[in-house]
């Protein structure tokens, strides 16, 4: 491999990241949206809620994908590949995350809350202050562990013509006529991003551990 | 006014899905009053507690600290959760569990509320934090966390936490009932000092010897009735209530 497709995967690789990582930013906040309004147990909305977080578990990436890109124009939406792709994974790890964010909720104690509320804390600043705090830190392992699997599956949006880290190989290949070497550096890439994020999630854990007492 | 008691409880009634747990409690506790509430389990001591700062809602009845009445306003309607919140700052609790908050180190489980409820400047905070760490013997763990500690360490931190509010009243529901045998008399001593100090405090309890030798009242209840109300050394030696005579023989 020549300097050219060295050049060729890191382009690769960084819309393998900005698309993901746009989509990480995203569903993190949205999943905990999704949580809290579940927790609120709204009527109607709770339902919806389930249904989307459902299919959105149970439909694979791909199928996610196509579906979004194609069906927008029908419904009048005029999404390029990009935002389409974003909204994609951010609709699929937002629904892994709501769960993981929701298990960090029904496990908080109830004693905190009356001690804070003991302290004269408000109800708004005991989540504020005590509990969200402590929920980042317990569903950090679960949803840096979500964010290295969304990056994994993202080839998934090579399936609507974007040149991703995998899909860029494709290119290269066409050229050189040699697939191993890029396929091989393009692992060596995933291998570091998704190493990055291993380590933080070591980080994390040990960080969760000081709460369970 | 030093005549308003800390602490005034009237016809105070309270009922878990039809089941009366409190009835008709009358409780006066003068500033710089201990009062130990003493009776089997299940008889409702601690909901007695909790419904002093209104963790617990009473059906019936007043409760009014240092003459503010807590949980209705002056208007008859209940309390928005701004206005409860502002009187529950002026209690203190102490939890048989400790409760403290696991991600704040201990001299931040005692800052957060006065920097966050009373807006007290973080310096101010700080310094008044060390001196009531001090106090129960717990300074030199300042920067420790939560799960460091034993029982007795959190449970002195607990208190720590509770005075920070500089409350009217402190409220300990059970202090010492999660704590191994030979952690209960360092928690006993904090509060010993506290009463000594002329702190004004409610304790639920099953430790004699301590409610013998620090309340100013006993109090006794059975059933959701408060049956027995006098000074420490009648309580234990001459109790008008057969029922008391029994417990203590028991005990």
């Amino acid at each position: 491999m020549n300097g050219q497709a060295w050049l060729l995967l890191l382009d690769g690789a960084w819309t393998t990241l900005w698309i993901s990582g746009t989509a990480i930013a995203i569903g993190v906040v949205l999943g905990l949206g999704v949580a809290l309004l579940r927790m609120a147990r709204i009527p109607f909305l709770d339902q919806l809620l389930v249904v989307y977080v459902s299919l959105a578990r149970a439909t694979p990436l791909v199928t996610l994908v196509l579906f979004i890109f194609l069906s927008a124009p029908t419904l009048g939406l005029n999404l390029d590949r990009n935002t389409a792709a974003i909204l994609a994974l951010t609709l699929n790890t937002a629904a892994f995350n709501a769960e993981v964010w929701r298990a960090a909720f029904l496990s908080f104690s109830r004693e905190q809350r009356e001690a804070a509320l003991a302290c004269g804390m408000t109800d708004r600043l005991f989540f504020r202050r005590i509990m969200l705090p402590q929920m980042v830190t317990t569903s950090l392992p679960g949803l840096v562990n979500e964010m290295s699997f969304i990056i994994k599956s993202s080839p998934a949006i090579a399936v609507i013509g974007i040149v991703d880290l995998t899909r860029v190989t494709n290119r290269i290949t066409a050229v050189t006529y040699e697939p191993l070497p890029p396929i091989l550096a393009a692992g060596l890439l995933y291998m570091l991003i998704v190493g990055v994020l291993i380590k933080l999630q070591a980080i994390a854990e040990r960080k969760a551990n000081r709460l369970a007492m | 006014m030093s005549d308003v008691p800390a602490v005034r409880i009237e016809r105070l009634s309270k009922s878990f899905g039809g089941v009366e747990v409190l009835r008709d409690i009358e409780l006066t506790v003068n500033k710089g009053e201990v009062v130990s509430v003493l009776g089997s389990s299940g008889s409702g001591k601690s909901t007695l507690l909790r419904c002093i700062n209104w963790l617990e809602e009473p059906d019936r009845g007043s409760i009014h600290i240092a003459g503010q009445r807590i949980g209705i306003d002056a208007s008859g309607r209940k309390m928005r959760n701004k206005e409860l919140a502002a009187l529950r700052a002026r209690t203190g609790m102490v939890f048989q569990g400790f409760n403290l908050w696991p991600h704040l180190t201990v001299l931040h489980n005692v800052m957060e509320s006065p920097v966050q409820v009373k807006g007290m400047r973080k310096d101010e905070a700080r310094r008044i934090a060390l001196e009531l760490l001090e106090k129960v013997g717990m300074v030199e763990k300042a920067d420790a966390y939560p799960y460091t500690l034993s029982g007795g360490q959190k449970q002195r931190v607990a208190i720590a936490r509770a005075l920070a509010m500089s409350p009217e009243v402190i409220l300990f529901d059970e202090p010492t009932s999660a704590l191994d045998p030979e952690r209960v008399g360092e928690v006993l001593q904090v509060m010993k000092n506290l009463s000594a100090e002329g702190y004004t405090m409610i304790v639920v309890t099953h430790e004699m010897e301590f409610a013998r030798a620090v309340s100013d009242q006993v109090v006794f209840l059975e059933k959701g009735l408060l049956i027995e109300k006098s000074d420490p050394e009648t309580f234990f030696t001459n109790p008008a209530s057969e029922r008391v005579r029994r417990f203590l023989e028991l005990a």
